[in-house]
């Protein structure tokens, strides 16, 4: 059964239209994530199910009922938004026990023990008396995770959580998220630009593109086996080559080809996706892996990341992104093979814009 | 690290800040000085020292009853300006009204108009229309001058606000009426209490409006001090000041227990 159900929801801003019919089914306890570009519509269908913005048409469903036309203190969720929006009146046990007051759960004492409980989940119960101004960034997000899981809501909705943080405890916070999901089970409905956070918080990933739905699943097969060229280059930012699939090959536009992977593909104009990190250079002379296959190119800019080197090969026109580990150097303008191995290579519909 | 400042520049700051010093605190320390006096003439220094002026003002059926009327009008104003002030500013900051700019700028417009054409118009306005006029007059003028001030500082703390916690109340469970008394309202409140200091002050000596909306048995203090100047001056006019003073300063201290004289300042 699914706890959200989103039925083709449209929205349009004036002459704008943002969302162009999303269908979804949310089953229960799992963590969706709405990933995609600013501006795709994610954020405007997070606050469509959490009542804040209404839809043009389409239906909303929280735990089987209808809430197209409830406002949002009438449905049973729990939302965090990016400014966290504690208040910054009350102390942190009052702004985490504010929605059992609001929403009447439980008697004061049970309320009291909620609260302590949920601060105990976040790891700040010590700081229960403290004003919102005088907690770190970190700890006022904990504080709006606490007041969101407090009333286990039917639908958890998270807006960009943790994009304020620094890298460091965003990386500390994703693994509570993950624990704490498994923890309580809440369905929660999460919204990222962010592909890694997507990859690794959620069960499902609905990836968002211009206002409708262009792919959806787990993260392990969205990421393997995207299905549209956004996907690939949203998803683990692929490198994105344009040919012509014809007789088994595939003709790349500066006259070099590659073979025509395994498996039923269109004919004609295609794009072929290549992560960064599926493919290696070679120096000149270096033998090429048996099974890969190699083309010709000439090095570009190098980026220093530290673990590894990004290089830019220019491949004619085209500039492709190659991660190679920091051990391999090659000097700027020098020719080099790029060598992949042909079974990790995808071959997409051209798009049509 | 400013410590490049020259030492002329230095030497000349300090004496600007001592100069407006003076200037600020100057008259109140000959106001205070005068009211403590022993002769029955206005001097500073004193001659000798008492508090037989205060025993005068204090025994004075004028000057208390004066000083009950203008207390009252203080008070009224207080009220009925922060609730229209805070209310107009809580509109304006939400968009909701058509024309929210023009409507603010509307709002500020007593702040630069001249208070005697506004009294004048008032005192024809109301005699034209109403009658003599009366303490409703009164509260009704002053309420209109102390409005803008009220505006002011709640528009600066909700421009200050998250923009988003109002909406996080929603979805905690908050209907209307919860977030506007336990959301909106205490984060409108260092602005409605500076709002509401400004506006008891206001009215409290407001001079011009209450002199030409007087009439027997509708003297505010401040007039009643200005008539006394005028035909009787002695030091009890100095003592009544003081006590004026004092209550400013007892306010002050009690707007900074409820809420902070910092917060309120830095709107």
């Amino acid at each position: 059964m699914a706890d959200l159900s989103l039925q083709d929801i449209r929205k349009s801003f004036g002459a704008v239209e943002v969302l162009r019919g999303i269908s979804l089914e949310i089953p229960a306890g799992s963590f969706v994530s709405l990933l995609g570009a600013s501006g795709c519509g994610k954020t405007t269908l997070l606050r469509i199910v959490a009542g804040l913005e209404s839809v043009s048409t389409g239906k909303v469903m929280i735990g089987g009922r209808d809430v197209t036309s409830l406002p949002p203190e009438q449905r049973d969720i729990a939302m965090m938004f990016q400014s966290y929006a504690l208040l910054p009146h009350l102390n942190v046990a009052e702004n985490v026990r504010f929605p059992l007051r609001m929403r009447r759960i439980g008697n004061p004492s049970e309320q009291r023990e909620r609260v302590m409980e949920a601060l105990e989940t976040v790891q700040l119960a010590h700081l229960a008396d403290r004003r919102p101004r005088q907690l770190s960034g970190g700890q006022q997000q904990r504080v709006a995770l606490a007041r969101a899981i407090v009333s286990r809501p039917t639908a958890l909705l998270l807006d960009e959580p943790l994009s304020n943080l620094d890298a460091r405890l965003r990386e500390d916070m994703q693994v509570e998220l993950i624990e704490m999901h498994k923890r309580l089970g809440l369905t929660t409905l999460f919204v990222t630009h962010d592909q890694e956070e997507a990859l690794s918080l959620s069960d499902q990933i609905v990836l968002l593109n211009a206002g409708t739905i262009e792919q959806q699943g787990a993260p392990a097969d969205i990421y393997s086996a995207p299905t549209s060229a956004f996907a690939s280059s949203f998803l683990g930012s692929s490198n994105l080559i344009p040919a012509i699939a014809a007789d088994g090959k595939l003709q790349l536009e500066d006259g070099q080809s590659l073979p025509l992977p395994a498996g039923d593909y269109p004919s004609g104009p295609v794009t072929v996706a290549l992560r960064q990190e599926d493919a290696s250079l070679l120096p000149d002379g270096a033998e090429v892996p048996s099974g890969w296959v190699s083309l010709n190119g000439r090095v570009g800019t190098r980026v220093y990341l530290g673990a590894r080197n990004r290089y830019i090969v220019h491949l004619g026109e085209e500039r492709l992104r190659v991660l190679t580990n920091a051990g391999i150097q090659l000097e700027a303008g020098t020719s080099a093979r790029l060598a992949l191995d042909p079974s990790r290579l995808r071959v997409l519909p051209r798009d049509k814009s | 690290m400013v410590s490049a400042i020259p030492l002329p520049l230095r030497i000349a700051a300090w004496v600007f800040v001592a100069f407006c010093a003076l200037l600020l605190i100057g008259p109140l320390i000959v106001v205070v000085g005068v009211s403590l006096s022993e002769s029955r003439f206005i001097a500073f220094p004193p001659d000798g020292l008492s508090l037989r002026w205060y025993a005068q003002v204090l025994s004075s059926d004028a000057y208390l009853a004066a000083g009950w009327l203008s207390l009252q009008l203080a008070v009224l104003v207080t009220v009925s300006a922060t609730i229209l002030g805070g209310a107009a500013a809580i509109a304006i900051h939400r968009r909701r009204l058509p024309a929210s700019e023009a409507m603010a700028t509307y709002f500020l417009s007593p702040l630069v108009l001249p208070t005697i054409i506004y009294a004048l118009g008032m005192l024809m306005l109301w005699s034209a229309f109403v009658g003599p006029v009366s303490l409703l007059t009164l509260w009704i003028a002053h309420s209109v001058i102390a409005v803008p001030y009220v505006v002011r500082t709640t528009l600066a703390v909700l421009a200050d606000s998250d923009p988003f916690l109002e909406e996080a109340a929603a979805t905690m469970g908050a209907g209307r009426v919860q977030r506007l008394w336990l959301v909106l309202l205490p984060q409108c409140l260092p602005g409605l209490a500076a709002g509401a200091f400004f506006a008891f002050n206001l009215s409290f000596d407001e001079a011009v409006v209450s002199l030409f909306l007087r009439r027997p048995g509708l003297t505010t203090l401040p007039v009643h001090i200005y008539n006394q100047l005028e035909f009787s001056p002695d030091p009890a006019v100095a003592a009544v000041s003081t006590i004026m003073i004092g209550l400013t300063v007892f306010l002050i201290l009690v707007i900074d227990r409820l809420v902070g004289v910092q917060k309120v300042a830095s709107n």
